[in-house]
């Protein structure tokens, strides 16, 4: 990681981040979040920030494939790993299996937790296809959700688990 | 319900699902403009002290920071959602009231700057003993909050019908009980957010509200602007439950340092702030008598009850009025008398919190009656039955009532949960329980004291007919108005719902509307909505008939084919007869405004309560308890739901599934709690615990068929009334399942651990 | 929310992770998964000059069987590599329960079990099982290493006996005589809450006799606490429900709880009470789960 002063001293790392396939360099101050490069920097705002403290999951990318709170990352310590946010998944405009899922099982309300969740239940979906209700409950348990109650939203991902069959 | 509607009563996918589903959405805090700057408010670390000096100096120098402001830079007008009591200003002036009041604000370059900046403001306070406490604080001797509020006493209600004292003795059971009720926060997943910029003597606010119209008034207001000069608008809200709809402390700073600057400011909230902006539900304690007749028919209740209002008032008048107004809707007595007192404290100000007012009375109510129901030996499910209220009824406190379907609430209810196989009949540690709740399906009057009309809106079809857009002041913050809305305006027109946008909650391009509270905007943005799509459907069916040479009469239009009633074969097409009115007689535009009737009584007080239509609903639930430890599980709910005409059933029942999960968190899990120096000392997510995925038990939602004269199609609320039944429901739930009761809210796992033991500990003395 | 700001080393061997540490001094803080000293930072609970970031150390993340059947646990394995783990889901699935109670899913994908240590949290999940199963710990220093059990660690909330140059490498469980163990989590919520008391039990068995028992408190005590007087009760007697129940009460007796927001003394204590019997019976009954 390249180091760089400015002329008052302070310090910034040149950072690489393979976000959503491409990659982006950016020069960073050791205080930088993860979750701050990816709203602020690059604009993907659908990375949310609900608490700051890792309690809500609004802020859950896949860091290495794996649902991480990008409010509690340092994007130095991100720097060279495969990012994967809520922009990501659909294909050319073309929304995810699981995206739809979400959306046509009334599993959105206000949607402020919904790309946190939608990421803890793709990383779940990739890694056990095939998950119990339990297994599902378990999987989205650090993502709050306030408004649904969850109840649509584990059939949300229950019948998209299906669908992958 | 729905069978003869082509749009309505339809479960369509909500409009915003797929912006949502894919982070295109954006929030206010997601918004980004040119040359923007990043406030912060600095706020007091005393609960009750006197600020002697500011010196903002050295925050001034900070590199990056573009301008500090505290009371001297703004105008010292007071402000509160409600005008009955105006007792807030943009920043302290003489005193801080609680830990987190409002001292000073920043802008700078980006929000390490503006935070840094705080650490540089320097306040000299008096630190003034503070009181926590409303027994305390009503006690003589307390500090003085407020100067208008002598013994702290900020509202105080005297409400008698009837005769009270005469049912008492004329009844063969009374019983007196008492509850209390905590302080919980709504907590929306997104924290409130601001953005102000100014063009010339206009200033634009995007904000994260329930209300547009209520923060463009008191924006206006308190900066003496004219409304025309201040555009409210707001982009996808991430969740309300009440605390979105006071005007806050970003909305006012970020004004002020967009202007002093000349640049974008960008103001949010991070959680704990959050707390300390609160607005959410009062701690109250109740007590209730009730006298009933060897049946279990009620005679007569005194309600007499104390509220925890915090600092400020904000709409609190209006939370104390309705904690019990609301309590004579759901049965039916001819007398009762309420009594209320609400004192400030050194506190975060409390507010509306789904269902304003009335969860907590209704948990105490619904656990007295079942202590009733107990003492008489009847089903606590067939005494709220024996006491439904009927249709087309006239409250104590002059509501009128028309639909009422409780009773068929409880009846299905008490099938579909199994109730009779259950009640009494549980293994140990399980048992099941019942609660009744309901709401007003939108206030009967605004929060300010004004003649204009509740809801306005307009429908433009597009020249060529091939689209139409809906303008409407109401507010989507989660619910699904947006959805709902363009599904009544496509109804009303005869229109495809797919060739429908809305502009909504813009002061500027969209109508009035006061906005996303009380359970108003079915209804009564509906009733505008609906009034504006009768009126496209009016000129485009003598549009067509002038173009077919029939009467207007003769056709009817559906789903964007107009068609003699006839020969449905004989028609034209929507599109078609839009083009040929916009060419003959201009832009097609309908407009529908909404005002209820006068409503209600006329005693003091006598409009809070007031509603054209009233919601009801019945709650089962089924928990387990752990007899060890007191760890309660709910295991199963069950709600069925008077709401009137269901114009999206999905949509729907995920209220309430929403309504149930925050009940049930607030009835066993949350509450806000403080230090010993008045801090919040919960004030994140993990401590202000609401329930996971894990906590959430199945929810059963049904419906029982309801059609309100008063309301468009007869629609009526269901995502406030939703929250109310189920404190009680869980505690009876509990007193089914263990013989202890529960008092206080929450229903901690401790409290039912410690009522367990000492339950133990008399039967072992008795023995 | 901000970060302060703070000098960042992201060393790339472990001695020079423990120079850097000598030379920087206590302002410096170890920084391995990070979701604990972030969190603080945030809150304004900690505010470090200096972060040295273990992430380019490698070989710390394993989970291996060493000499004699040792199980060694890398301190940079995360709550999830536990989890994961197929030598403890072998040898250990009791740690695999345990780590799965720890916070929530994205907090499990990145915080370590080292830093569930280092931080001495009375309330954290996997100290009362790692010390009922006798793990020790490997400190590894600028001037050397040592090892020492994980139950001599620490001495007070947030505090322990780790000294500023060293860095926590890695756990040892060497083969033991527990033919079951458990941990079990009272919390106010069932996923993202703290403890409000736990027990980890660990015990050797012979048909219905208790050879050995290790008792271990979390939650109720400024530390993990062994409740010794209750595994005394327990060692070479036959099993019978007076006896767990005996044990149960016993450790109440030697727990030293607080009242907090969370929960009253009077409470917790009489949750190990009854904690301590259920998890009793479960490694008695259950084996390692």
């Amino acid at each position: 990681m390249q180091k760089i002063e400015d002329h008052s001293g302070t310090k910034y790392y040149l950072i690489t981040l393979k976000v959503n396939g491409d990659s982006y360099t950016r020069a960073v101050k050791a205080n930088t979040l993860l979750v701050n490069v990816l709203r602020e920097d690059l604009d993907l705002t659908g990375t949310k920030k609900g608490c700051e403290l890792g309690d809500c999951g609004s802020c859950t990318v896949l860091l290495d494939g794996k649902p991480v709170n990008s409010c509690l990352i340092l994007a130095l310590e991100a720097d060279g790993h495969e990012i994967t946010t809520i922009e990501g998944l659909a294909q050319n405009d073309k929304p995810d299996k699981l995206q739809e899922a979400f959306v046509e099982n009334a599993a959105i309300q206000c949607g402020y937790c919904t790309p946190g969740m939608i990421m803890s239940a793709k990383a779940l979906l990739t890694r056990n296809p095939h998950p119990t209700e339990g297994e599902v409950r378990e999987a989205i348990a650090g993502n709050l959700c306030r408004c649904t109650g969850y109840v649509n939203i584990v059939k949300a991902i229950m019948s998209a688990a299906e669908e992958q069959q | 319900m729905g069978d003869n509607y082509e749009v309505i009563g339809k479960s369509v996918p909500r409009i915003d699902g797929v912006a949502k589903a894919t982070g295109r959405a954006k929030y206010t805090g997601d918004l980004k403009f040119p040359n923007m700057l990043v406030g912060k408010i600095l706020h007091s670390p005393h609960a009750h002290a006197r600020i002697l000096n500011i010196d903002t100096s050295e925050a001034e120098k900070l590199p990056g920071v573009k301008a500090v402001i505290t009371h001297r830079d703004v105008p010292s007008t007071k402000y509160g959602l409600s005008p009955a009591r105006w007792d807030e200003t943009i920043f302290c002036i003489d005193k801080v009231r609680f830990v987190g009041d409002k001292v000073a604000a920043v802008a700078a370059v980006d929000e390490e700057t503006a935070y840094k900046a705080l650490k540089l403001i320097k306040v000299d306070y008096e630190v003034l003993p503070a009181v926590f406490d409303p027994y305390e604080a009503l006690k003589e001797g307390a500090p003085q909050i407020f100067e208008e509020y002598p013994g702290n006493v900020n509202t105080e209600i005297h409400q008698h019908f009837g005769d009270v004292d005469k049912a008492f003795e004329e009844a063969y059971h009374v019983r007196r009980d008492f509850f209390s009720g905590q302080r919980t926060y709504h907590s929306p997943l997104e924290p409130h957010a601001s953005i102000a910029f100014w063009e010339g003597d206009k200033v634009t606010i995007y904000c994260s509200t329930q209300s547009v119209h209520y923060l463009q008034y008191h924006l206006a207001r308190v900066f003496g602007m004219p409304m025309g000069n201040i555009r409210v608008l707001k982009t996808h809200v991430g969740g309300g439950f009440g605390g979105k709809i006071d005007p806050t402390g970003l909305d006012f700073s970020a004004v002020k340092l967009s202007q002093i600057t000349g640049r974008p400011v960008k103001m949010l909230f991070d959680r704990k702030e959050m707390f300390y902006n609160n607005r959410g539900r009062h701690a109250q304690y109740m007590e209730l008598t009730t006298g009933v007749t060897k049946e279990g028919k009620i005679l007569g209740v005194h309600a007499n009850f104390v509220m925890d209002g915090g600092a400020y008032t904000g709409l609190g008048v209006a939370s104390a009025y309705y904690a019990g107004a609301l309590l004579t809707v759901l049965y039916d007595f001819d007398n009762y008398k309420f009594d209320m007192v609400r004192a400030v404290t050194n506190l975060p100000g409390c507010g509306a919190q789904r269902g304003h007012g009335q969860p907590q009375p209704r948990f105490a109510f619904e656990s007295h009656l079942d202590h009733i129901a107990e003492d008489l030996g009847i089903d606590p499910l067939e005494i709220r039955i024996i006491n439904a209220r009927k249709p087309k009824t006239v409250t104590i406190n002059d509501f009128r009532v028309d639909s009422y379907a409780l009773k068929e609430a409880l009846e299905k209810a008490r099938e579909i949960s199994g109730w009779r196989d259950k009640k009494g009949k549980l293994p140990p540690g399980r048992g099941i329980g019942v609660g009744n709740g309901g709401f007003v399906s939108g206030a009967g009057y605004p929060c300010y004291r004004t003649d204009l009309p509740q809801a306005v809106a307009i429908i433009k079809v597009h020249d060529d007919g091939s689209m139409a857009t809906l303008y409407t002041g109401a507010v989507e913050i989660g619910q699904g108005s947006d959805t709902v809305l363009l599904q009544m305006a496509a109804e009303a027109m005869g229109y495809p719902l797919e060739k429908m946008r809305i502009v909504a909650s813009d002061t500027d391009l969209a109508t009035h509307d006061f906005g996303a509270y009380a359970s108003r905007q079915t209804l009564m943005s509906g009733w505008a909505v609906k009034k504006a799509g009768e009126e496209i459907k009016d000129k485009i069916l003598k549009t067509a008939a002038e173009m077919m040479l029939v009467v207007p009469e003769q056709l009817d239009v559906k789903q964007g084919i107009v068609f003699l009633k006839a020969h449905p074969e004989e028609s034209l097409t929507f599109e078609e007869v839009a083009r040929t009115y916009f060419v003959k007689y201009g832009q097609l535009i309908g407009q529908g405004s909404y005002k209820p009737p006068k409503l209600g009584g006329t005693f003091k007080g006598a409009a809070v309560g007031t509603s054209p239509a009233y919601s009801a609903a019945t709650q089962v639930a089924e928990v387990e308890i752990d007899e060890e430890t007191g760890e309660i599980k709910v295991i199963e709910a069950w709600d069925v739901h008077d709401c009137g005409m269901v114009i999206n059933p999905a949509l729907l029942h995920a209220q309430v599934h929403g309504a149930f999960y925050m009940g049930m968190g607030e009835s066993i899990w949350e509450e806000v709690l403080f230090d010993e120096n008045g801090d919040v000392a919960n004030g994140n997510l993990a401590e202000y615990r609401m329930p996971t995925a894990l906590d959430m038990p199945p929810v059963t939602s049904e419906l029982v068929d309801s059609i309100d004269p008063n309301a468009p199609w007869g629609v009526k609320e269901v995502g406030e009334g939703a929250t109310t039944p189920t404190m009680a429901c869980l505690a009876n739930a509990i007193y089914d399942a263990m013989g202890v009761r529960i008092e206080s809210l929450p229903l901690t796992y401790e409290k039912v651990w410690r009522a367990l033991k000492e339950k133990r500990e008399k039967e072992k003395e008795k023995a | 929310m901000y970060l302060p700001d703070f000098e960042y080393y992201a060393p790339a061997t472990l001695s020079e992770a423990c120079d850097l540490l000598e030379k920087l001094g206590p302002e410096a803080k170890v920084f391995a998964g990070g979701t604990d000293v972030l969190s603080k930072m945030k809150q304004e609970l900690l505010f470090p000059k200096a972060i040295v970031s273990l992430k380019n150390l490698g070989g710390l993340s394993e989970i291996r069987l060493g000499n004699n059947n040792d199980v060694i646990i890398g301190a940079k394995a995360t709550h999830n590599n536990l989890i994961d783990s197929p030598v403890l889901q072998e040898k250990y699935p009791s740690l695999c329960n345990a780590a799965r109670q720890m916070a929530n899913n994205q907090v499990r994908n990145i915080g370590t079990v080292g830093g569930n240590i280092v931080n001495a949290v009375p309330s954290a999940d996997l100290p009362p099982l790692l010390i009922a199963l006798g793990a020790k710990i490997k400190l590894v220093g600028a001037t050397g290493e040592r090892v020492l059990p994980l139950e001599d660690f620490f001495t007070g909330p947030n505090k322990s006996v780790i000294e500023q140059d060293e860095i926590l490498t890695e756990f040892i469980i060497e083969e033991q005589p527990f033919t079951g163990s458990t941990y079990i989590k009272f919390a106010l919520r069932r996923s993202g809450a703290l403890a409000v008391a736990s027990v980890a039990a660990a015990v050797a068995m012979e048909g219905n006799v208790c050879r050995k028992a290790r008792i271990v408190l979390g939650a109720v005590a400024p530390t993990p606490l062994r409740a010794k007087k209750a595994e005394e009760m327990l060692t070479g007697k036959e099993i019978t429900d007076e006896l767990l129940e005996e044990a149960g009460s016993a450790a109440s007796k030697e727990s030293k709880p607080i009242s907090d927001i969370r929960g009253s003394e009077e409470y917790r204590r009489d949750l190990v009470r009854v904690l301590t019997g259920r998890a009793l019976r479960k490694a008695i009954n259950e084996g390692h789960v």
